[in-house]
């Protein structure tokens, strides 16, 4: 791994070359082990390390160009920022480029573990061995997917900033179909630290979901209610994060803006309460469970945000750039979410349903209107039907078109929070919740 | 000079051989791989190197005046893989620092996790046959994307944007000119030793335009055939031309009356059915996934193995190829990431499912001898797989134009462009929107309407089809980064076809 004296070195160097007033320097180490199986067995696993060194060079009349090496040899180094160089110098002027920031002071972090940097196959295979073993036990057949990694990030500038940040992560997820091919389960967990995977625990998830899901039956499409776990509710929330940009709601372009005869007016819902009193989500990169950096894309210390608090919609994504012309204080972007969650279990909610239905994950989310943030995607891998407060039959799947704003805007209950690791939505402390009037709008036929 | 730059420098003149300074790293891996007791061992090294500049031209903070904001990157990666078989299972490992002795030692690495794996393998890893071969490839352009200056580039976009934003009710414009290129070198123990050479190129332009009062957004592209060319496509691709047309539709788009949902006939067009294709019909047949390899992510398929040969997936006009062979494709190349050359071979043939796209371990699992060539990794740090090759539907009748569609619809929709996507995880249910629709009344095309998405299932899509124009309008468009696998990957695949009707399809209003 990159040590703190290392990467300065090569930021260093970087910075060394640079002639114009301008250096930027990121650099990204990686170390991963990962394992992939299927059909109840490995198929393809890996070791692999890579390297990314990124520089970005400024002029003084705001002029930039960016450039990319894996080689980091002197020859190489000098050649990336020649190139970042060369690239700024042709370059146009960029009315809306920021100066560099100066030194920052960062917040400490605690998201790396000795034990998840050092594991390989003898730590991932036995978790890997316990899910195979309960498809096998139980006649199923199993595909899924196990990694960690080991991380050092660095950054720097010529004005003197330098950071340096190393963090773990890991995570294993499978499905578990039964061998006619008419039902599937799933589950999944995500943690800094590997020793939180536990292959068996997760594989009795997913077999309850499979062995319960056969012959589901096919409801109407229509307005439900519906218990979204939360896998669901994690991409619900990461896709309402891309949505909070400040520059999209102050430019008619959002569902925060509001509408004006002026279409210079700027005005937004910021401030105002659009979501019931127990909703607050925000981001929270010093949670524990979180593999988040000590900065964000812009370099100014990572922060807790609130975007929502008690209902009310608290923060918008503020850039450097779009907060110096809005005279607001830079906002980091919408990652790291927690959606805060109540004191109930699933059971809790399950119990509290009349007639709906409980969602395990969603598939394929897509943005269907920019400007309503009304979204498309499906059900997958175990939707069943809830009748007087229990779960009483498999459900076949559906297509769902909705806005995430609105899901959490009927939203009635919650349980507490877990940590979800999407690959569209990344890293996210969801809760399951009940909502109201979820639409869906056909069947799938897949399973 | 950089060892990327030595290693993949200029070929000699009309030189089929790949470089030697590679083909030395190459023995390296392989001799170690033997000694470490694999059975089979590849070696891939990689430099791969993504251009993008262009720019956005926006309005400043509660203000009409324009700000014009460029940009430019130019990212390189290089490095190497080794991927083995060992106890009779895959192991892969990967490392930045291209050099002989770190080729030796992360030979052993990859060996070493494929011995560790195989205590939980179904079967041992079983390869289709595949001859040797020493050669050396380029796709074809005039003229090399990367040796044009920046400056041109910049200027082009930043004029094509200018032009769009000409119209003040014209709310944003943005350009860009994205190039691709892979340096790759192959050898493997079974005596390949393989170089090739791709350039991509991929332009964009878009225009938003903003109703504030009404609180609406509407956004107008002009689709450009994404495509293994050089500069040569960006010259043909008019940029400047297409700006006044993109400008007058965003803002007939904006003004457009919502499509009246239910069911209606569609005349759609390549820039908007290459999407359809690749979601239905490219990821349907894709071996790994019927064989439940990628079920736990990407999913697996409808098209289940006893449907080989005789499922009738659409009408009898449904041709359809799987082809990394075809001029301009975004997945062509010569030999694939298994050493495969690469082939042209029927998916589809008159509406009945004949073959799947296949790499060399796993075409025995559907009775097939050879692979059919679909192998590729996104980097030299990514473990190949299974990816889709350049997959099209046939053109119809030659005598068959757009307007002879258009002229068969009483209610319908002509959709150009891609929008929304979404399908399931089998690739059954599907909704798409699109970038512009305009409503078709009697017969004739009328003016734009907004706000449509359609949902269809796809077995009833493909055989609502009746109408396919004629091979000169046949066009290709694609995806430049196509996702699939865990770790995730990125694939450029191609998808071309000729305008097409689809009866009685559920059109939706969005909001």
């Amino acid at each position: 791994m990159f040590s703190q004296q290392q990467v300065k070195d090569i930021i260093d160097r970087v910075i060394g070359y640079s002639k114009l007033p301008g250096c930027e320097v990121n650099v990204q180490w990686t170390e991963d082990d990962f394992i992939r199986f299927a059909r109840n067995g490995i198929t393809t696993s890996g070791y692999r390390i890579t390297q990314q060194i990124s520089i970005t060079s400024t002029t003084a009349d705001k002029r930039s160009g960016n450039s990319g090496v894996s080689e980091l040899t002197p020859e190489a180094l000098k050649a990336g920022v020649k190139q970042a160089e060369d690239l700024a110098l042709i370059s146009h002027p960029n009315p809306e480029d920021m100066p560099a920031l100066p030194a920052q002071t960062y917040p400490k972090l605690s998201n790396f573990d000795p034990d998840t940097a050092a594991a390989r196959g003898d730590v991932l295979i036995p978790q890997v061995q316990a899910v195979l073993e309960g498809a096998i036990k139980n006649k199923l057949v199993t595909a899924g997917f196990i990694q960690r990694s080991a991380n050092a990030v660095g950054v720097g500038n010529k004005a003197g900033l330098f950071g340096y940040h190393t963090y773990t992560d890991s995570s294993l997820t499978h499905t578990m179909r039964n061998q006619e091919g008419t039902s599937s389960g799933w589950a999944t967990q995500s943690s800094v630290m590997v020793k939180d995977l536990n292959g068996a625990e997760q594989a009795a998830v997913s077999i309850k979901k499979c062995l319960g899901g056969v012959n589901p039956r096919k409801l109407d499409p229509g307005k439900y209610t519906v218990i979204m776990e939360p896998a669901a509710v994690a991409d619900l929330i990461g896709w309402l994060g891309f949505a909070f940009g400040a520059r999209d709601a102050e430019q008619g372009q959002s569902f925060l803006s509001k509408p004006s005869e002026d279409p210079n007016a700027t005005a937004t819902f910021l401030g105002e309460k659009m979501f019931p009193e127990f909703i607050t989500l925000r981001s929270d990169p010093f949670h524990p469970k979180l593999a988040s950096t000590p900065w964000g894309p812009s370099l100014l210390p990572n922060e807790k945000v609130s975007w929502i608090e008690n209902g009310v919609v608290k923060n918008l994504f503020y850039d450097r750039f779009w907060a110096s012309k809005a005279g607001k204080k830079p906002t980091p972007f919408p990652a790291n979410l927690v959606l805060e969650g109540q004191n109930n279990t699933l059971n809790d909610l399950i119990a509290s349903v009349d007639r709906g239905l409980i969602v395990t994950r969603l598939w394929y989310i897509r943005v269907v209107q920019p400007k309503t943030w009304q979204l498309t995607g499906l059900t997958r891998d175990g939707v069943f039907l809830i009748e007087n407060g229990k779960i009483t039959a498999p459900v076949s799947n559906f297509r769902w078109n909705q806005s995430p704003a609105e899901v959490l805007q009927r939203t009635t209950k919650l349980t507490e929070p877990m940590r979800v690791t999407n690959d569209e939505t990344g890293s996210n402390m969801a809760p399951a919740l009940i909502t109201t009037d979820f639409n869906l709008t056909s069947l799938s036929d897949a399973v | 000079m950089l060892v990327a730059d030595r290693l993949f420098g200029e070929p000699q003149p009309n030189s089929t051989r790949p470089s030697a300074d590679l083909e030395k790293l190459g023995a390296v891996a392989i001799a170690e791989a033997k000694k470490q007791g694999a059975t089979y061992a590849d070696l891939r090294i990689g430099r791969y190197r993504n251009q993008f500049s262009g720019y956005r031209l926006s309005p400043q903070r509660g203000s009409s005046v324009t700000d014009e904001v460029p940009f430019v990157t130019d990212q390189n990666s290089f490095g190497f893989g080794v991927r083995v078989i060992a106890k009779g299972q895959w192991g892969f490992a990967a490392s930045p620092l291209v050099t002989a002795e770190e080729i030796a030692r992360i030979t052993r690495e990859a060996v070493t996790v494929a011995k560790a794996n195989a205590v939980a393998q179904s079967t041992p890893v079983q390869l289709a046959p595949v001859k040797a071969y020493h050669d050396r490839w380029t796709s074809k352009f005039d003229k090399d994307p990367f040796a044009i200056s920046m400056d041109e580039k910049l200027e082009l976009v930043h004029s094509a944007t200018l032009s769009i934003k000409k119209d003040p009710k014209v709310f944003s414009a943005f350009g860009a000119l994205g190039f691709q290129s892979e340096d790759k070198y192959f050898a493997s123990s079974e005596g390949s030793s393989i170089q090739q050479y791709v350039v991509r190129v991929y332009p964009i332009l878009n225009a938003v335009a903003v109703d504030f009062k009404n609180g609406v957004s509407r956004t107008r592209n002009y689709t450009v055939e994404p495509q293994t060319a050089g500069w040569e496509a960006i010259a043909k691709a008019n940029l400047g031309e297409n700006a006044p047309r993109i400008r007058a539709e965003v803002l007939e788009h904006l003004a457009a009356p919502p499509v009246k949902p239910g069911k209606k006939d569609l005349v759609l067009l390549p820039s908007h059915l290459w999407l359809t294709i690749h979601e239905s019909i490219g990821h349907s047949t894709e071996l790994d996934r019927a064989l439940g390899y990628e079920a736990n992510y990407a999913g697996t398929s409808f098209l289940t193995t006893e449907k080989m040969g005789n499922f009738s997936f659409g009408s009898e006009l449904i041709n359809v190829f799987g082809d990394r062979t075809n001029e301009r494709g975004l997945s062509t190349v010569k030999y694939d990431d298994d050493g495969v050359l690469t082939t042209k071979f029927p998916i589809i043939e008159k509406g009945v499912f004949k073959h799947y796209q296949t790499i060399r371990d796993q075409a025995h699992l559907v009775g097939e001898k050879e692979s059919r060539g679909c192998c590729y990794a996104d980097s030299w740090s990514s473990v190949p797989f299974q990816r889709m090759p350049n997959v099209w539907l046939a053109p119809g009748v030659s005598t068959v134009t757009p307007e002879d569609l258009i002229a068969g619809v009483d209610d319908g929709i002509l959709i150009e462009g891609d929008g929304s996507f979404s399908i399931d995880q089998q690739r059954y249910n599907f909704q798409f929107g699109g970038d512009a629709f305009w409503e078709i009344k009697g017969g004739k095309k009328r003016g734009m309407v907004s706000r449509v998405a359609y949902q269809a299932r796809t077995p009833d899509f493909w055989h609502a089809c009746d109408g396919i124009s004629g091979q000169s309008y046949w066009q290709q468009f694609g995806a430049p980064s196509d996702g699939k696998g865990e770790p995730g990957q990125s694939n450029a695949v191609s998808h071309g076809c000729s305008p097409s009707r689809f009866r009685q399809i559920n059109v939706l209003l969005t909001d």
